[in-house]
């Protein structure tokens, strides 16, 4: 039993690593390029996505929601995405709503606090999943391309794959930098109890103090890239209409993406179909 | 007309009290092939970055005098308009990579640009640069040499007609690095481009380069045919610049007498032939260094390791490794990029944890316990030595393990290292601020702070000017008292064959050779498997004699002598 324990609390150790944590960024950005969902026009999706992720605020509509809910779910399935994205996505579900059910139940409640509170859920979980869908399942170029095209400002949308680019290679410099740590310090013993209070603290402190160097080595590395990106015509592209028009005219619906549109509004119209029949 | 013209160019960066360019006037003719030359400050990469405008449009400073790049003033054209005309990689390239693939990168500037066909353009680029068929590779699939190429393709796809790179090669194997030069040599020769490299790596130059320019404290000294630059040994040496070993050799026995005085030194393998051709080869008596015999410090049982990957199978890189280091022993780990090589080091200190088998560190095993367990008995100097500066000054740095560990005299300590550094003076400063020989330094000065008894140096020499070297060798070989065995990954095979007793040769997660240099370099195999490549001079004295084994600029000249020298 106290083996496993053990083995329990290394692997989740292990999956929290820096490492893990990068590759599940790449992973989640770049890894499902190949999917249906991959290959969607990003203005079409991104028109899905004010429908699903505004009209279930609105709607209280039991069969309407959990008609979305399903299709969300199928479509967050089709984005194959990261194993971690979908881990926070049912913390921050629970942490919504879950918890609510447990302490009406604690409280004397009884299952009747059930309708309410699924309707909520549903609500939470079919924003949240239609989020993660559009967000994870489009790589970041597609992503930002598409806002660029609905007029959002081109530093957006460099910013957003620019922060991608750099995220991994920010991660690993910081892995690095908590690497020295562990090389050179000299943690507190962490067999009892308080040990392990303490060695917890000093871990925290470490994390905290490699934040200085990170942000320092990252300046440094910045220095180039910024002036790579003024001898790149970064600046000139900004300011100049014509490159818009040469980057958004990659972008194409084609027959894939029509079938998706008209497979989710015949789905929507069944549901509300449903919903007046019954 | 000429590529690049100054007249009295005069440039200070602001805030600063001295010129970094001191009245330069200097003429680049179109298609040449150049190499600048100098000593680290000398202004160098200051002098290219005046050529692509980012001085002084993007970085600001006192600009006096006038430069030409393909006609155009940089004064009158802004950045954009001489980013077209002038290609720039820079020596930290990684940095300069800023779309996630493949073509996106390469393409970038081109699509900035407004050019049409820029996908096109890019994919020519890549085609030049030997980049095709990974059209969509993401970037971090690439290795360190193709990284490269990507940077230079991004330079490229512009068509600029000169282009300017920063230390190509200071970060690669020299597979990698022929393949940049080859690269290089054929956009100069086909597509007539004028490149100017700063480079330190005279071999490349002989090899590769047309002229040479050399800078001295922000002027310029000369500029000269390769071949007649590199006869001036000594006016290099005094620059931190060192010759081919090959001229050095000859330089050295023209100087004993040996060699005629009127005849030129040779700057190549090929030229060495004819030179030394009047010498006749005597075997040194061979010192057998004493095979050890010591018990283990550090072994490798059945290690397995393999790294996540974005997609599809993780990538394994040891399958089975065994390997045993014993006490004592001075290992080098070679092997080209990607070879594991840093892999090993980390699984050495307890960083990283193999999927299965075991590692002992002197009888104890590693596997089970943390990295922070051994920091007293192994330390590891990082390839990337500001990722180990993690307070804000170098003594507060180097003090580090000693004060958490509890090291009483931590005070006296640190200034001795100080002192033994050479950086008594850079106390308070930050280490990130510093050069690179400086960080080089103080980063082994960090390593070496609790005085362990096996010393990890990962890629030490990379990056540093040949004085800078020669230091850290001279460090390592002081400090032989209190590190017992060291462990130094390189591709540098001078410092190799100078310092190390054993080699270990790592190819794709095996270990495919294991010996002292004889054995490694005498193996022609190895170096068409790994692409690893002895000394020039022990190549100069195989194809004098092949029963030569030289490694030395000082074996090679007490081994090859006139025949009559050998008979008194």
């Amino acid at each position: 039993m106290e083996k496993l324990m053990n083995q329990l609390s290394e692997n989740i150790l292990d999956k929290f690593s820096m490492d893990y944590l990068r590759n599940q960024v790449l992973k989640n950005a770049y890894g499902n390029d190949d999917t249906v969902i991959a290959g969607l026009d990003p203005r079409i999706l991104i028109a899905w996505y004010l429908f699903f992720g505004l009209v279930p605020w609105f709607v209280n509509d039991l069969s309407f929601l959990l008609g979305s809910f399903l299709l969300v779910m199928i479509t967050t399935l089709l984005a194959r995405v990261a194993g971690l994205v979908l881990f926070l996505f049912g913390l921050g579900v629970f942490s919504q709503t879950g918890y609510l059910f447990l302490v009406t139940l604690l409280f004397g409640g009884d299952a009747s606090a059930v309708a309410p509170l699924l309707i909520l859920t549903l609500k939470v979980a079919t924003i949240s999943l239609a989020s993660v869908t559009v967000f994870s399942g489009l790589d970041p170029d597609k992503l930002s391309n598409g806002l660029m095209w609905y007029g959002c400002p081109e530093r957006l949308s460099f910013s957003i794959s620019y922060a991608y680019r750099m995220l991994p290679m920010l991660m690993e410099e910081f892995q690095n930098v908590l690497l020295s740590y562990r090389l050179r310090g000299n943690p507190p013993a962490h067999d009892t109890f308080s040990g392990k209070v303490r060695y917890l603290i000093y871990q925290v402190k470490i994390i905290m103090e490699s934040f200085y160097p990170l942000m320092l080595n990252t300046a440094k590395r910045s220095r180039t890239t910024v002036e790579a990106l003024e001898l790149r015509g970064y600046r000139y592209a900004a300011v100049n209409k014509t490159v818009k028009k040469i980057r958004l005219s990659a972008l194409k619906v084609t027959y894939n993406d029509l079938l998706f549109l008209a497979i989710s509004v015949l789905w929507v119209a069944l549901c509300l179909l449903c919903s007046t029949l019954f | 007309m000429n590529a690049v013209e100054m007249k009295g160019l005069t440039y200070t960066y602001p805030g600063a009290s001295q010129p970094i360019l001191k009245d330069i006037t200097l003429e680049i003719t179109k298609g040449d092939f150049l190499a600048v030359v100098g000593n680290n400050g000398c202004g160098k990469s200051t002098l290219c970055k005046v050529l692509n405008g980012l001085i002084p449009h993007f970085i600001t400073g006192d600009f006096q005098g006038e430069a030409r790049v393909e006609g155009l003033n940089t004064l009158e054209n802004d950045v954009s308009a001489l980013a077209q005309k002038v290609g720039y990689v820079y020596q930290d390239f990684e940095n300069q990579i800023v779309r996630p693939t493949v073509l996106d990168d390469a393409s970038y500037a081109c699509l900035n640009y407004a050019f049409p066909d820029y996908l096109e353009r890019g994919r020519e680029a890549l085609r030049q640069c030997g980049l095709e068929g990974r059209d969509n590779a993401y970037i971090w699939q690439l290795s360190g040499g193709q990284t490269h190429l990507l940077a230079l393709a991004g330079a490229v796809c512009l068509r600029p007609d000169v282009l300017i790179l920063d230390e190509p090669i200071a970060q690669l194997d020299p597979m990698h690095a022929d393949r940049i030069y080859d690269v290089l040599r054929e956009l100069n020769e086909k597509q007539g481009k004028t490149i100017i490299v700063i480079e330190h790596h005279t071999e490349y130059i002989a090899d590769y380069c047309r002229h040479v320019l050399l800078m001295k404290d922000g002027r310029v000294q000369w500029l000269l045919p390769t071949r007649e630059a590199l006869q001036r040994v000594e006016e290099l040496e005094e620059c931190n610049i060192f010759p081919p070993q090959v001229t050095q050799a000859a330089h050295r026995l023209k100087k004993a007498g040996v060699l005629p005085q009127d005849v030129p030194l040779p700057t190549t393998v090929e030229e060495g032939k004819k030179t030394f051709s009047s010498l006749t080869f005597r075997p040194a008596e061979s010192v057998k260094p004493a095979a050890s015999v010591g018990e283990n410090a550090i072994s490798f049982r059945n290690i397995s390791l393999s790294y996540r990957s974005v997609k599809g199978e993780p990538r394994m890189i040891f399958d089975g490794l065994n390997l045993d280091i014993r006490k004592g022993e001075k290992v080098a780990l070679i092997g080209s990029n990607g070879a594991g090589k840093s892999t090993l080091m980390k699984l050495m200190v307890g960083l990283l944890k193999p999927q299965s088998g075991s590692i002992c560190l002197f009888g104890e095993p590693v596997t089970q316990k943390k990295a922070e367990d051994f920091s007293r008995q192994i330390s590891l100097v990082y390839q990337n030595p500001e990722e180990m500066f993690i307070k804000d000054s170098i003594a507060g740095d180097i003090s580090y393990a000693m004060r958490v560990w509890g090291v009483k005299d931590w005070q006296e300590r640190t200034d001795a290292l100080l002192e033994r550094f050479r950086l008594q003076d850079l106390r308070d400063r930050d280490g990130r601020l510093m050069s690179g020989g400086q960080m080089r330094r103080a980063s082994l000065a960090i390593g070496v702070a609790l005085e362990p008894k096996v010393l990890l140096l990962d890629e030490p020499t990379a990056n540093l000017d040949i004085a800078t070297r020669r230091e850290i060798m001279g460090v390592l070989e002081d400090m032989k008292d209190i590190i017992q065995t060291a462990v130094i990954a390189t591709h540098d095979m001078q410092l190799v064959c100078q310092w190390a007793e054993r080699i270990i040769v790592l190819s794709g997660g095996n270990v495919v050779a294991d010996g002292s240099r004889d054995e490694i370099f005498s193996r022609a195999d190895l170096s068409k498997l790994v692409g690893i490549r002895p000394p020039e001079i022990f190549t100069m004295a195989q194809a004098l004699n092949p029963q030569a084994l030289c490694y030395t600029i000082e074996e090679f000249t007490r081994q090859f002598q006139e025949a009559a020298a050998w008979k008194s």
